[in-house]
């Protein structure tokens, strides 16, 4: 039994968050909730998702499981971020049970931003 | 070469000292007998006792019989606070501590508020310290006990015990001092200083965990009712077989703090300055307590909208403490920093670098570095940072 509080998934994701930063000509989801904040943006082309970033103010879990989002879905189509569970997420990546309120704020987020694409109602933000 | 830990937490626990460690080990094997037995080698276990509360004494400069062995600073504060109290509850209930007191203080306190006493909780200033008028104002005809520590161990603020002391003398009124963090760090006279009980424990200044004691001052007003009942052993103030391992190692470790305090001391203010020139012009940069006085081996600052439990991880390897206990769906920043004035956002990313003996300007330099960078990468995470 470790008593580190981070799995080494967590870890991993943590120490090389790539996918940090914004995109041009990007459509955007915001929400600050829950002692997090974040904002994910994602360019599209085909339907499918052509690149993800995210910022994000929060802990290292928040931190990390916006990076593994951000890999996991750039190249997919972009209906398939409405399908997003925060509870898959916490499971791949050993995520503890008293941080679900922070996860669900990024499943709100991704399924936000899907909703946005899809329908193509939010404009742009540079 | 920076190890793969540096540690800076060493308000939490020091490192046993080498000689200290060496005299424990030859006293487990050799020094084994209970030293409440007449026998000879019980004897051989009360001489070392006798001889550690020697060099405890002459840390203090107080008398040896003036000293109870407990099993550390959080015991000692119970026996004090609890104890006074109770023993001098006919005479009246009223009792005064500040809300930035380590929680073995301010959890005695908080139970014997269910248990009938009145407490009053002087908040300090923004630099938390206590002015003696303060106090003065606060006591009342049927106060009994003020509790007021010497060095904070969040932010290293010293109170000025001599005056926040006499103002209790003056008014008769019991004085307890949790000097944890002070006691082979700064020099304490208790010939002169007027503290009436005063918490210490090995393990903050290179001596074992496990080990600590209470000084009573040998005064008519200075007595307390004991917690744990079952032997004669210290006028059963607090009876029970002493370890005469733990003691010795005290003892002992009392003895190289005194010698070598003006070096100690002089080592941590050169630490600290550096330490504090090389962040000092991060923006928004909040120092918790004082950057130029106050206790060199502390300095806790709170970086400007970064969130606390990420930045700890970031800055591994360094070994700090951190002001929130993020481990929770609910964050609790520090009670101590809040009650400084600072918001539970500044408390929440307050991170405390504490140096010591074996600290070098090396890891210093590292540390400094380390947390320029990790703030610096955690700022333009952010929402609304700029690209």
């Amino acid at each position: 039994m470790s008593s580190d509080p981070y799995s080494a998934q967590i870890r991993a994701l943590f120490a090389d968050l790539s996918h940090a930063g914004d995109l041009d000509n990007a459509i955007c989801s915001e929400i600050d909730d829950q002692g997090v904040h974040i904002r994910l943006a994602a360019t599209c082309r085909g339907g499918c998702l052509q690149a993800l970033r995210f910022r994000a103010w929060g802990c290292p879990h928040v931190l990390a499981a916006c990076e593994a989002v951000c890999r996991e879905y750039e190249g997919r189509p972009a209906s398939d971020l409405e399908e997003f569970r925060a509870t898959r997420i916490m499971e791949i990546l050993s995520i503890p049970l008293e941080k679900t309120g922070r996860i669900l704020v990024i499943e709100d987020t991704v399924r936000s931003l899907g909703r946005s694409m899809c329908d193509g109602s939010v404009p742009p933000v540079s | 070469m920076i190890a793969d830990a540096v540690y800076l937490d060493y308000a939490a626990s020091t490192p046993v000292d080498e000689r200290v460690a060496e005299l424990m080990l030859e006293c487990r094997s050799s020094v084994y007998a209970n030293p409440s037995s007449n026998h000879v080698a019980g004897r051989r276990s009360r001489d070392m006792i006798e001889r550690a509360g020697m060099q405890v004494g002459a840390l203090l400069n107080s008398d040896p019989k003036t000293l109870v062995w407990t099993s550390g600073a959080t015991e000692s504060d119970n026996l004090a606070i609890a104890g006074a109290a109770r023993y001098r509850a006919p005479r009246g209930r009223h009792l005064v501590t500040m809300p930035t007191e380590h929680k073995a203080v301010t959890d005695v306190f908080r139970m014997l508020e269910k248990q009938g006493f009145e407490v009053t909780w002087l908040e300090p200033d923004t630099d938390g310290q206590l002015g003696p008028e303060i106090l003065e104002a606060a006591i009342r005809p049927d106060t009994q006990l003020a509790s007021i520590m010497f060095v904070n161990n969040e932010t290293g603020v010293i109170q000025d015990i001599e005056a926040i002391g006499t103002v209790c003398r003056d008014n008769d009124v019991l004085f307890h001092v949790d000097a944890a963090q002070a006691v082979g760090k700064v020099p304490i006279d208790l010939a002169t200083l007027p503290v009436d009980l005063m918490s210490l424990t090995g393990h903050k200044f290179y001596g074992p965990k496990g080990i600590g004691a209470l000084y009573i001052a040998d005064r008519p007003a200075c007595h307390i009712e004991p917690l744990f009942f079952g032997g004669g052993q210290q006028r059963r103030i607090r009876p029970g077989t002493l370890p005469t391992d733990l003691i010795a190692g005290l003892g002992l470790a009392a003895e190289v703090a005194a010698g070598r305090m003006h070096d100690d001391f002089t080592h941590l203010v050169a630490l600290r300055e550096a330490f504090w020139n090389r962040i000092r012009g991060l923006d928004g940069l909040i120092v918790n307590g004082s950057p130029d006085s106050g206790f060199p081996g502390i300095l806790n600052v709170s970086a400007p909208n970064i969130e606390g439990e990420s930045l700890l991880l970031s800055l591994e390897p360094l070994c700090v403490a951190t002001g929130s206990a993020c481990n929770s769906q609910i964050q609790e920043p520090s009670y101590v920093l809040r009650a400084l004035g600072r918001s539970d956002l500044e408390a929440q990313s307050s991170i405390r670098f504490s140096f010591g003996r074996d600290t070098t300007a090396e890891e210093v330099e590292y540390a400094a570095q380390h947390y320029l960078e990790a703030v610096s990468r955690l700022s333009e995470l952010a929402p609304g940072a700029s690209a």
